[in-house]
């Protein structure tokens, strides 16, 4: 046992030792401590090195505003954390620790340079010292800066770890289970609410955890704890999550709660996950997230031993530990007295305490009396001493505003509090205002905007007796306002240590303001100096000065350091502290990790793979596949020895050649049925249908009110009054919503409904001179011939004894058919046609093919050839505008002057003047490569490829008025060369369709 | 007949084989007369279920139900709609290919849910249903008893809800 634990004292388990290591060195803990209580429990302060300074830093506070001990933690196999709070940190057997931020070790680190030199590195030294010259910047100074950056090492290998999420409702959340936030649950459970009850720490309790003295209902406060967390979870009605964050209060009452699973264990369970993320709808919501102690701003405030006095409470009466051998305590709150009292009653000596206030409660003088303690007030501290670890200090009287002689006293541990800051995070993310407390000198909740209630110390009270009752009373509250019947219960206490402080922004100081290194943010290491130095330098607002001297903006966002801030910058200002404001909070509460927002995100989870019925098959067969919108689909097929260019050449050879067969099941499908379906689709679409006949289809185009594309597809009529309408891959669900949109906004009257059949058929398409001959033996009901079922005919029939939905269409210029069937039965029939056709000389054919063949024809694909600002007459579409009918989705704006002007970008072909050469899409075309640099451009390829069929590249391209120029030659710079192309026709192959009856 | 797909978990869950499942639109004007065609009384209610022999009906919209049968029943189903389309028109489509169904069955069925759907299923009465979303995914929801629940989703949707249910169904049967 170590001199700075106490036998048998707090809560953690001195029976049950773990070791651990930090920085390689072996330690032991007892289960329940933090790293930083063990670590203290070792007599070691020294955790870190600052983040601009280099300077040693110590463990502060003891709890989640630890801005100083943050640890590197590590269980290998991928299983690292950068910047973990070594005070939430709890110990396990074998848990592996580093300090950060130091070169090459902790007690001697070559980045204390920066220390020395700190009169040079003053705030804002970033944006004045690294402006020039300016072609150093991206060589020289960002590198530079990047490297100095940050804390810490990210983790090298992937996160072996997995995350979770879990969504609840509940009437009543309370964050925060300290005196308030139990009482509230209490309260709020025993009324029959759903209640959840989140609390950051391992134990619910809060400041009940630190307090031996106080009795509630004539109980000792670790006896009601007891027996408030035994009815707590006895209640079936109440959830309890120890080690969960509040991270952030979002719009409706929902609360995001970041819970820790497997940190605080030595060997997790394979498959418990390290975190889950709670996402909580509650009818109303409690913050209970009390307050969190201001540090005291003097010089040499951030010795390793300087500590909050909280914090040492805590660690004393919580695990057990004596925070050093001689304490003194500096303050401006009554608080810290009771501390030090305590302390003493440990048996640490305490030195002084100092108070800056010059009359306070006798009862605290004649209280330290008895205990040797010396007590000073209307004193300040002036200066530390000690490198690695706090050796004496500086303390001064102060009369009359005066500071006068120093008197030195040892001690290697300083106890401060500056009051204390009510927690106003989870409220200022829901946008609620702020009053200013002129008493309390602190921000309080004024007007909320969502259903919530503030209890105890977030809203300003102070001591157990108030947080319990006020908890009470609001945890009463919230439950009714939920619709129970709650009754708050009357929670008396004696030896309740209430009382009052003073804020002071800066410590009175005998020495001159250019020599002070009083440090107001810790983690980013910004002084009292730097924020003065802002104003003096014209930040006048208090997100200004923030970003100035970067005060509050590291991952502790100002816990500790905001209201020091702004009362340093308010003096300066010459302003009261609500005109210079506050900065705003925001989410996360605490830094979060990614994969708690991933949650299951991940591996075979991460996102949605849709995969058609006869993808098994493509995938057992070699096909290299590529995304297309959630879909992954077969982009071409391989055969040993191939590659791309090769497969995909031997693909067109074979559809052009014979027959090819190809997964088309992804196309979007959309059943329109009903006595208004022609109707419906005559003022969607831009084609006529009133003439189509039943088992008949037709090429449709869809448009926005814009005039441009949006989508395009085959349509066929199955009776008078169904359609099935196909639509692109990607535009699937976009068309439906779009069509459900006009139908329910709209045209209300129309007798027309929608269903999505996209899933429900598989869809295998045979194209080739070949087609009809490997399909005609397998259907019936249908006779396949051109005058029974000419280009573009559908029918139901069945197909190798499968029912089925036929089209006769083709996206490839050659004999096309689609074959429909119930998806169960795609894979059967795909594989009964694979080995029907081979006869036949079939080919199964990729996504490449298929765009080959279509830009061989000059066939759009609405996405790729048009980019959302393309009109059918851009399009060479115009054919497809029904000219007679009154009105479609569109029609208006192709009438615009814009839209008809000859000059806009039209879609023609490019031959390249090198027929070997096939030109990146998105290549830029101009018409004169020799004007100067930047040249106009005048369009842009959109489709290229090399074309089996004809034995040279094609290409599509947008071209301002590019029907204008057939044959002229254009120019496409590239990094290295520039093509020559000249302009075509679109279609380039077969332009007569003569083989679509072959 | 159900196949089970995993063994020692908290929920145990199968995949059902495909069988009759159709959508029907209809004015809400018009229910009387599905509902005589059926032979029961089609609820008009969102979430509600109603069911006679193999039928059953569960409203998810004012307009729109999903009715489920089984094969000896389709025809009959088809047929009768068939015959009611020229007096009363109205869209019914076989959808029983479009979707699976994942049963849910064990103490901690909502849990399981819970992880990735978030409406309140204390609000999902047994024997009703619910269009909802699982992750990112559309599904349907029906609540069979408070330990029994049903999940529609879509084909090619399956392999990633069925993948999130089996982590997390590993996840709690861990216990943390």
């Amino acid at each position: 046992m170590s001199a700075f634990r106490i036998p048998g004292k707090g809560r953690v388990c001195h029976d049950k030792p773990v070791r651990f290591t930090f920085d390689g060195k072996q330690y032991q803990g007892l289960e329940a401590d933090t790293l930083a209580s063990a670590l203290l429990a070792n007599g070691v302060h020294l955790v870190g090195r600052s983040f601009k300074y280099h300077r040693p830093r110590g463990i502060v506070s003891a709890g989640s505003e630890e801005p100083n001990a943050l640890v590197g933690v590590s269980r290998g196999g991928g299983r690292e954390e950068p910047n973990t709070r070594a005070t939430l940190q709890e110990v396990y057997e074998g848990l592996t620790a580093i300090s950060q931020n130091r070169w090459p070790c902790l007690h001697f680190d070559a980045g204390a340079t920066a220390d020395v030199l700190h009169r040079f590195l003053p705030a804002g030294f970033y944006y004045k010292t690294f402006m020039w010259p300016k072609r150093f910047w991206d060589r020289l100074y960002e590198p530079l800066i990047r490297r100095a950056a940050g804390l810490g090492v990210p983790p090298s290998e992937p996160d072996a770890d997995h995350y979770a999420s879990r969504y609840a409702h509940c009437d009543v959340l309370v964050v925060g289970a300290g005196p308030a936030g139990t009482a509230a649950a209490l309260t709020a459970g025993r009324s029959g609410a759903q209640v959840i009850l989140a609390d950051e720490q391992a134990e619910i309790g809060g400041a009940l955890l630190a307090d031996d003295k106080v009795q509630i209902e004539d109980q000792t406060a670790a006896d009601w704890l007891s027996a408030a967390q035994a009815e707590l979870a006895a209640l079936p009605n109440v959830r309890l999550l120890a080690r969960t964050t509040a991270i952030g209060y979002y719009h409706q009452n929902m609360v995001g709660l970041a819970q820790r699973i497997t940190d605080h264990l030595a060997s997790p369970p394979a498959d418990a996950p390290r975190e889950r993320m709670w996402r909580v709808r509650a009818a109303q919501v409690v913050l209970a997230q009390g307050a969190i102690e201001r540090p005291l701003v003097f010089h040499g405030n951030d010795r390793p031993g300087v500590m909050l006095a909280g914090a040492a409470q805590i660690y004393l009466n919580r695990y057990g530990v004596k925070p050093g051998k001689t304490v003194v305590v500096v303050t401006s709150h009554d608080s810290a007295w009771h501390t030090a009292f305590d302390l003493a009653d440990a048996g640490t000596p305490i030195a002084a305490i100092i108070d800056t206030r010059p009359a306070i409660d006798p009862a605290l003088t004649e209280a330290a009396a008895p205990r040797g303690i010396e007590a000073l007030l209307s004193h300040t501290v002036t200066a530390t001493s000690g490198r690695l670890r706090l050796r004496s200090i500086h303390v001064n009287a102060v009369t009359d505003g005066k500071v006068g002689g120093a008197r030195l006293i040892l001690c290697d541990t300083l106890l401060m509090s500056g009051g204390w800051t009510p927690s106003l995070h989870l409220f200022s993310h829901t946008q609620g205002k702020l009053a200013w407390d002129e008493a309390s000198q602190s921000f309080l909740p004024d007007l909320k905007t969502e259903a919530c209630h503030i209890a105890g110390g977030g809203r300003g009270l102070w001591g157990i007796e108030n947080a319990l009752q006020d908890g009470a009373k609001v945890g009463a509250e919230a439950a009714m306002a939920a619709g129970f019947n709650a009754t708050a219960p009357a929670l008396t206490t004696q030896n309740d240590r209430s009382g009052a402080g003073i804020i002071i922004a800066e410590l009175p100081t005998d020495r001159g303001p250019q020599s002070t290194r009083s440090f107001v943010d810790l983690q980013n290491d910004v002084t009292s100096k730097d924020i003065r130095l802002a104003v003096h330098e014209g930040m006048h607002s208090i997100e200004h000065v923030k970003r100035y001297t970067t005060s509050g903006m590291a991952t502790d966002q100002g816990k500790l350091a905001n209201m020091n801030g702004l009362a340093i910058a308010a003096a300066a200002i010459g302003k009261p502290p609500p005109q210079v404001g506050l900065t705003t909070f925001r989410p996360p509460y605490t830094p979060t990790t990614f994969g708690t927002f991933a949650g299951y995100h991940q591996d075979d989870t991460f996102d949605i793979t849709r995969k058609t019925p006869i993808d098994p098959w493509a995938a057992d067969n070699g096909a290299v596949f590529e995304p297309v919108s959630l879909w992954r689909r077969a982009w071409y097929f391989p055969k040993p020895g191939e590659d791309m260019h090769a497969a995909v050449a031997r693909e067109c050879r074979a559809t052009r050649n014979a027959v090819g067969i190809f997964d088309a099941s992804t196309l979007g499908k959309i059943e329109v049925v009903g006595p208004d379906a022609v109707e419906f689709l005559n003022r969607l679409y831009t084609n006529p249908w009133t003439k189509l006949a039943p088992g008949r289809c037709r090429y449709g185009l869809l448009l926005g009110e814009d005039g441009y594309i949006l989508d395009d597809g085959v349509i066929g009529r199955l009776s008078e009054d169904r359609f099935h309408v196909t639509t692109t891959t990607g535009g699937a669900a976009r068309v439906l919503n779009m069509m459900e949109d006009y139908l329910q906004t709209e045209w209300p009257d129309l007798r027309v409904w929608l269903t999505s059949v996209t899933e429900q058929w598989a869809t295998i398409a045979l194209n080739g001179p070949n087609a009809r001959k490997l399909l005609e033996p397998l259907v019936e009901g249908q006779d396949l011939s051109d005058e029974a079922f000419p280009h573009m005919s559908l029918a139901d029939c069945t197909v190798a004894g499968f029912p089925a939905r036929l089209f006769r269409v083709s996206f490839t210029g050659e004999m096309g058919f689609e074959v429909n069937v119930p998806a169960r039965h795609g894979l059967a029939l795909w594989q009964r046609l694979l080995g029907e056709g081979e006869a036949h000389d079939i080919c199964p054919y990729g996504t490449e093919t298929m765009h080959v063949l279509r830009a061989e024809k000059g066939f759009i694909v609405v996405g790729q050839d048009t980019d959302g600002t393309v009109t059918p007459g851009d399009a060479n579409l115009g054919w497809a505008i029904g000219k007679r009918k009154p009105d479609f989705v569109g029609k208006r704006s192709l009438a615009r002057p814009d839209l008809v002007d000859p000059n806009r970008k039209q879609l023609v072909g490019l031959l390249t003047d090198d027929p070997k050469v096939v030109l990146e899409e998105g290549a830029q075309l101009v018409d004169d490569p020799n004007r100067p640099i930047p040249m106009q451009m005048i369009g842009h390829v959109t489709s290229s490829y090399w074309s089996e069929a004809l034995g040279r590249s094609i290409a599509l391209a947008l071209v301002e008025g590019g029907r204008m120029r057939m044959g002229e030659t254009l120019y496409l710079p590239m990094a290295s060369i520039t093509h020559t192309a000249k302009v075509s026709r679109t279609v380039f192959y077969d332009p007569d369709g003569q083989r679509l009856s072959m | 007949m159900t196949t089970p797909m995993t063994t020692a978990s908290a929920v145990s869950l199968s995949l059902l084989p495909e069988f009759p499942r159709y959508s029907l639109r209809i004015d809400p004007a018009d229910v009387s007369a599905a509902s005589e065609v059926l032979g029961l009384e089609l609820p008009t209610r969102p979430g509600q279920r109603a069911a006679t022999g193999s039928r059953l009906a569960l409203c998810l919209g004012p307009d729109e139900w999903v009715l489920y049968t089984d094969e000896a029943d389709a025809q009959a189903v088809e047929a009768a709609f068939a015959a009611l389309y020229p007096v009363t028109p109205h869209s019914l489509i076989a959808i029983s290919d479009r979707e699976r169904t994942i049963t849910l069955s064990g103490p901690q069925a909502a849990e399981l849910l819970s992880t990735s759907c978030p409406r309140d299923l204390t609000a999902i009465a047994p024997g009703t249903g619910t269009r909802t979303v699982f992750d990112t995914v559309q599904i349907v929801l029906l609540r069979d008893s408070e330990s029994d629940f049903r999940i529609e989703v879509g084909r090619s949707f399956l392999p990633h809800v069925w993948a999130l249910l089996e982590r997390a169904n590993r996840e709690l049967a861990a216990g943390l």
